[in-house]
């Protein structure tokens, strides 16, 4: 972990140098991360990959104002997650999403397990702030302080809406999770 | 502790203190409740991760623009590490050259105690040569005047005996003409006596 570090440090160090191929090495390593994270946010596939690519572009735009390279992720991830509040709130201007689950013919071939559509239909019933405190938190793993800095808010506010977003994914996939249960055990 | 006091999701997503842990985990094994609770937070974050990642439709990948790549002194100047390390590199050939141009020149050690005892032994060395000087001196001045003397006392004693010889040599002349005489005088007187 600590070598993939130190290798991600010299490709940042080369990138800012113009050196394009580094670059390029940094962005695959990412690019599978930050697409996911868009999906699960913006929940549809062009925007997400169309996303991404905007992302990556003003990261090396933008890479000689990292400090320090250590905080690549965090910082990568606040450009990823301003990118996809651009896009909800360009699209639906009023607020808070209310999807329906399972919408289009995309996600419904993106996710064809049962358990995946129910969780992507549980996800699509938070708020954008708490599907987005999940999404750091349980599949990109950050710490509470890191999610902090990503969303510029305190690490209370964080605290809040991850625990506020599990007590209501809890409630919501209750029912899939004791037929996946009672399946596991049958 | 209490049911209250304990963070479950705290526990379960790693935020929880070190210290904190055990503690928690003591109360779990006493409360049923919360162990029923945090098993179904488990169940409903193991359904969370159970949803696979995508993989990205298309490669996001840059192609090298001579347009947006920095020009060569801008990637020196942006390059931080470089450039204080051609900074040292730079400091350190002056002070080399520095070094070789102007002569090392050893700062001048100023020790009382030292500068005395040079002092001293210089002057002693000064005062031994110069009487030694004058010591020679006095004794060939001496040896001169000696020889002067002697050869003085030698002539006069030279010529002492040459005057001494002289008067011995007039004396027996004298009495050698005189007993001549006396031997012409009394064959005169036997011849004449005959």
């Amino acid at each position: 972990m600590i070598f993939r570090e130190v290798e991600d440090r010299d490709l940042i160090a080369k990138a800012r140098r113009g050196n394009v191929d580094a670059y390029n090495v940094l962005v695959s390593r990412w690019e599978k991360r930050v697409f996911n994270y868009l999906l699960r946010m913006v929940r549809q596939r062009e925007d997400a990959m169309d996303l991404s690519q905007d992302v990556f572009l003003k990261a090396y735009q933008n890479l000689r104002k990292l400090d320090d390279p250590a905080r690549f992720p965090g910082w990568l991830f606040r450009i990823a997650h301003n990118e996809a509040y651009s896009l909800l709130r360009k699209n639906r201007p009023e607020g808070e999403l209310t999807m329906e689950p399972g919408t289009g013919s995309q996600t419904a071939r993106m996710f064809p397990m049962e358990l995946s559509l129910a969780v992507q239909g549980a996800l699509s019933r938070l708020s954008d702030d708490q599907r987005e405190a999940v999404l750091l938190k349980v599949y990109q793993g950050f710490k509470f302080d890191e999610m902090a800095e990503i969303l510029e808010c305190p690490v209370s506010t964080v605290k809040s809406r991850v625990y506020t977003a599990l007590d209501l994914l809890k409630q919501t996939l209750a029912p899939a999770v004791a037929r996946e249960t009672a399946g596991g055990t049958e | 502790m209490s049911c209250s006091e304990v963070d479950l999701n705290a526990y379960l997503l790693g935020e929880s203190p070190a210290a904190e842990r055990p503690r928690v985990e003591a109360h779990l094994r006493s409360c049923g409740a919360c162990h029923d609770e945090l098993e179904r937070m488990k169940a409903t974050q193991a359904a969370l991760l159970a949803l696979p990642d995508e993989e990205p439709p298309q490669r996001i990948a840059f192609v090298s623009d001579k347009v947006f790549e920095p020009r060569w002194y801008q990637a020196i100047w942006r390059s931080g590490p470089a450039m204080g390390f051609a900074s040292a590199a730079l400091l350190a050939a002056a002070i080399v050259v520095h070094g070789f141009a102007a002569g090392v020149s050893p700062a001048p050690k100023v020790d009382a105690a030292q500068m005395e005892q040079r002092i001293e032994r210089e002057v002693n060395q000064r005062v031994e040569a110069a009487v030694t000087k004058a010591v020679s001196d006095a004794e060939t001045r001496q040896n001169r005047e000696v020889a002067n003397v002697l050869e003085t006392a030698e002539k006069h004693y030279a010529a002492q005996r040459e005057a001494d010889l002289s008067a011995a040599q007039q004396t027996i002349a004298y009495y050698e003409k005189k007993m001549n005489r006396w031997l012409v005088a009394s064959n005169e007187e036997v011849r004449l006596g005959q």
